[in-house]
C-alpha cells in the first residue's frame, strides 16, 4: 500500500512485453493496491499500468469516474491477464501520459471493447466499455505490451509538446 | 555545450536528411527539436543543434556546404542564446481557417489572437483545389492564457471570419492523461 514512483521514458521496463500474472494471489494484491494509491496521488490520472511503477506484470487500474467524456463507468477496475474479446468501432483522440510528460498525441482507437481479466480477488470479471473507459483500458493494456502512445500516432503531426502538467 | 539554429531548403528529393546529418555528427553535434516538411515541393527543415563549445556557426555552415550544393540546398546556421524563453501557460485549443485564397488571411487572424494575448505554438498553411479556384486552410495550435476569455475570441474570430469571407472555428484540443 503505497504510492510508487512513476517511471517515465526511457525505462527499458516500458518497452518490455510484461509477464502474465496467472494466479492471483498476496504479491499482486499488494500490487493493484499500489496500482491504486499511485493513480489516485495524481488527480488528473485516470489509469496505470504495472510497468510505469516498474513491474513487468500484466496489471492494470483504470479509473474514469467523473471524467466528462466518459460514458460507461465502472469505478476503479483493476485488472491482471487482461484479454480483449471484441473491439470496434474508430475514434481519433489526444492522449497524454506520465510515462512521457513532455509530449501528448492523436491516437485512434476502438470505442467499444468487451474485455476479460481476473480481479483483486481472483475471479473472473468480463467489462463491457465504452467511450473513455475503453480508451483508457486500452492505453493501459499498450502499456502491458510495451507500448506507449509514441507507438500508435499516425506521424509527427499528430505528435504534440505539451506545455502544462497538470 | 552552445546550440544553433540549422534552417535548410530545397527541391524535395531522397537523401536530404541523411546528407545534411552526416556532417554534423562529425562535428559532434546533437540534434534536438527540429522539424522537417515539404511545402509546395520543397523539403524545408529547421533544426535545433546542441554541439560543443569551440563550435562556431560558420565551421558548421562550412562542414554542410558540400553536401548543400550537391542537394542544391539554402542553408543558414546561427548560433542561439541558451536561455530557453517560457512560453505562455493555459488551455490548448485547435483554430481552423478555410475558405477562398485572398491576401491577409494570416495576418489578420494571427492580429486577432496576438491582441488577445494567444500564443500560437504550431500553425500550418496550405493552398488546396483547383487553380482557378484556390481554397486557402489555416490550421492552428494555441494556448489561451487563462485570463482571456475564449467565448469572446470566438465572437471576434468569426466576425473577422465574416469579413474575410471564410469559414473559422475552434475546440479545445487538451490531452487526457490516461
Amino acid at each position: 500500500m503505497a504510492v510508487r514512483a512513476v517511471l517515465r521514458l526511457p525505462e527499458a521496463v516500458l518497452s518490455r512485453v510484461a509477464q502474465p500474472v496467472g494466479v492471483v494471489g498476496s504479491e499482486e494484491r499488494a500490487l493493484a493496491a499500489d496500482l491504486v494509491d499511485t493513480m489516485r496521488a495524481s488527480p488528473a490520472c485516470v489509469g496505470l499500468a504495472a510497468p510505469q511503477i516498474g513491474v513487468a506484470r500484466r496489471a492494470f487500474v483504470v479509473d474514469v469516474t467523473g471524467h466528462r467524456k466518459a460514458r460507461s463507468c465502472h469505478g476503479t477496475v483493476v485488472l491482471f491477464d487482461p484479454e480483449i474479446l471484441v473491439a470496434e468501432g474508430v475514434e481519433t483522440a489526444r492522449e497524454g501520459c506520465m510515462s512521457v510528460p513532455d509530449l501528448t498525441g492523436d491516437v485512434a482507437r476502438p470505442t467499444r471493447l468487451v474485455v476479460r481479466g481476473l480481479t483483486a480477488d481472483g475471479g473472473e470479471r468480463v467489462l463491457d466499455v465504452d467511450a473513455f473507459e475503453a480508451r483508457a483500458v486500452l492505453h493501459e493494456i499498450d502499456h502491458l505490451d510495451g507500448k506507449v502512445f509514441l507507438d500508435r500516432v499516425a506521424g509527427p503531426s499528430a505528435v504534440f509538446r505539451r506545455r502544462v502538467y497538470r | 555545450m552552445r546550440h544553433f539554429t540549422l534552417t535548410a531548403v530545397g527541391a524535395d528529393r531522397p537523401g536530404i536528411v541523411a546528407g545534411v546529418t552526416g556532417p554534423l555528427v562529425g562535428l559532434e553535434c546533437n540534434l534536438e527539436d527540429t522539424s522537417m516538411t515539404i511545402l509546395r515541393g520543397r523539403f524545408a527543415m529547421v533544426m535545433v543543434l546542441a554541439g560543443p563549445d569551440r563550435l562556431e556557426a560558420k565551421a558548421i555552415e562550412a562542414a554542410v556546404s558540400p553536401a548543400a550544393e550537391e542537394l542544391d540546398l539554402a542553408v543558414w546556421v546561427h548560433a542561439i542564446d541558451e536561455s530557453v524563453p517560457q512560453s505562455v501557460e493555459g488551455d490548448t485549443w485547435a483554430v481552423s481557417v478555410h475558405g477562398a485564397d485572398r491576401p491577409g488571411i494570416v495576418h489578420r487572424v494571427t492580429a486577432v489572437l496576438g491582441g488577445a494575448g494567444v500564443n500560437i505554438c504550431d500553425l500550418s498553411t496550405r493552398v488546396i483545389g483547383p487553380e482557378d479556384r484556390p481554397v486557402y486552410a489555416m490550421l492552428l495550435e494555441v494556448v489561451i492564457p487563462p485570463d482571456t476569455d475564449s467565448d469572446e475570441l470566438r465572437r471576434r474570430l468569426e466576425a473577422l471570419a465574416e469579413e474575410l469571407g471564410v469559414a473559422c472555428s475552434m475546440h479545445p484540443s487538451g490531452a487526457d492523461v490516461l
